[in-house]
């Protein structure tokens, strides 16, 4: 079958997930530097979903949805730079796969105040191997907190940069990223093992 | 209330990556009226490319709602996807590329 696209070919999708806790800011930096107003839209636990709709009657109460915030970026005509935001309830981590798979890296966005908050999103990218960076937001106005304790507080590695940033702010938001991509390029290069 | 599967007849697509590009192609754009509504709506949406994601949160539907409709507007030559290139993480000239547009940004 001979068919084209209506336009120019579509960009290549790249994307970097936004991570932390509920409230956290996480849609705040989103929509700070996305080019489109966030979307939000909902994702259902699909498997467990289909499950359920072949028993016609059975309540649907695994058809759980939540809602995953995304925003977007043109880099250039054939590359296109997407933001996703995690959900912020624990219990949804088990769609942070879609999100993080195939991503180049992550901001794990933490406020002081309830650092423990970070802890899901800091041990999934361990696990998974994805590069990382922990984004202190200064949205509340709090003083810049020791990066050092953060460091202590999340126990993460030295090579993990801890920032300090403010998630209402574009230019403070790009620096955020780029300093993802730049820890991404430094793993890269130096041929870190993904596990 | 309709019941979101019903909509792709209870199939369940998870591969297409929520990221990937969807486009219309002229067939697509040519006999989109002999779609079903839903899949209309996908094809008059996606005139300039957009994420998987995006036509999901466009058009209310759920993510792996979205991801059948357009796989199957796939196989019928209706819409092209791009998908998402393997390991981004290691392309480094990729990354850099990136890297200099976000720092364009003012």
């Amino acid at each position: 079958m001979h068919w084209k696209p209506s336009g120019s070919p579509p960009p290549a999708p790249v994307k970097i997930v936004i991570a932390g806790g509920f409230g956290v800011g996480k849609t705040t930096a989103v929509g700070a530097i996305s080019e489109i107003a966030p979307l939000r839209t909902d994702s259902a636990m699909t498997s467990l979903a289909a499950t359920v709709d072949s028993r016609a009657g059975v309540p649907d109460k695994t058809t759980t949805t939540v809602a995953l915030d995304f925003g977007c970026i043109t880099i250039d005509e054939t590359l296109r730079l997407y933001l996703f935001g995690t959900p912020g309830q624990d219990r949804f981590g088990f769609m942070w796969d879609d999100i993080a798979v195939g991503a180049l890296g992550a901001l794990v966005i933490v406020d002081t105040r309830r650092m423990a908050d970070s802890y899901p999103a800091v041990d999934y990218f361990e696990h998974i191997g994805l590069p990382y960076v922990v984004g202190i937001n200064l949205f509340h106005g709090v003083a810049a907190p020791d990066p050092g304790q953060v460091r202590w507080a999340l126990t993460i590695a030295d090579d993990v940069p801890v920032i300090a940033f403010d998630a209402r702010d574009r230019y403070s938001v790009r620096d955020a990223l780029v300093v993802v991509l730049r820890h991404t390029r430094a793993r890269a290069i130096n041929g870190v093992q993904r596990n | 209330m309709l019941r979101p599967y019903l909509l792709t007849s209870g199939r369940v697509d998870a591969s297409l990556e929520i990221e990937a590009q969807v486009v219309a192609t002229e067939q697509g754009r040519a006999s989109y009226h002999h779609l079903t509504f839903e899949r209309r709506d996908i094809v008059v949406l996606c005139h300039a490319a957009m994420s998987v994601a995006e036509v999901a949160a466009r058009l209310q539907y759920q993510i792996g709602v979205a991801r059948v409709l357009i796989a199957d507007l796939a196989a019928s030559g209706d819409v092209l996807i791009r998908r998402p290139d393997a390991a981004p993480a290691l392309d480094v000239a990729m990354i850099e590329r990136v890297i200099r547009a976000l720092e364009a940004i003012r």
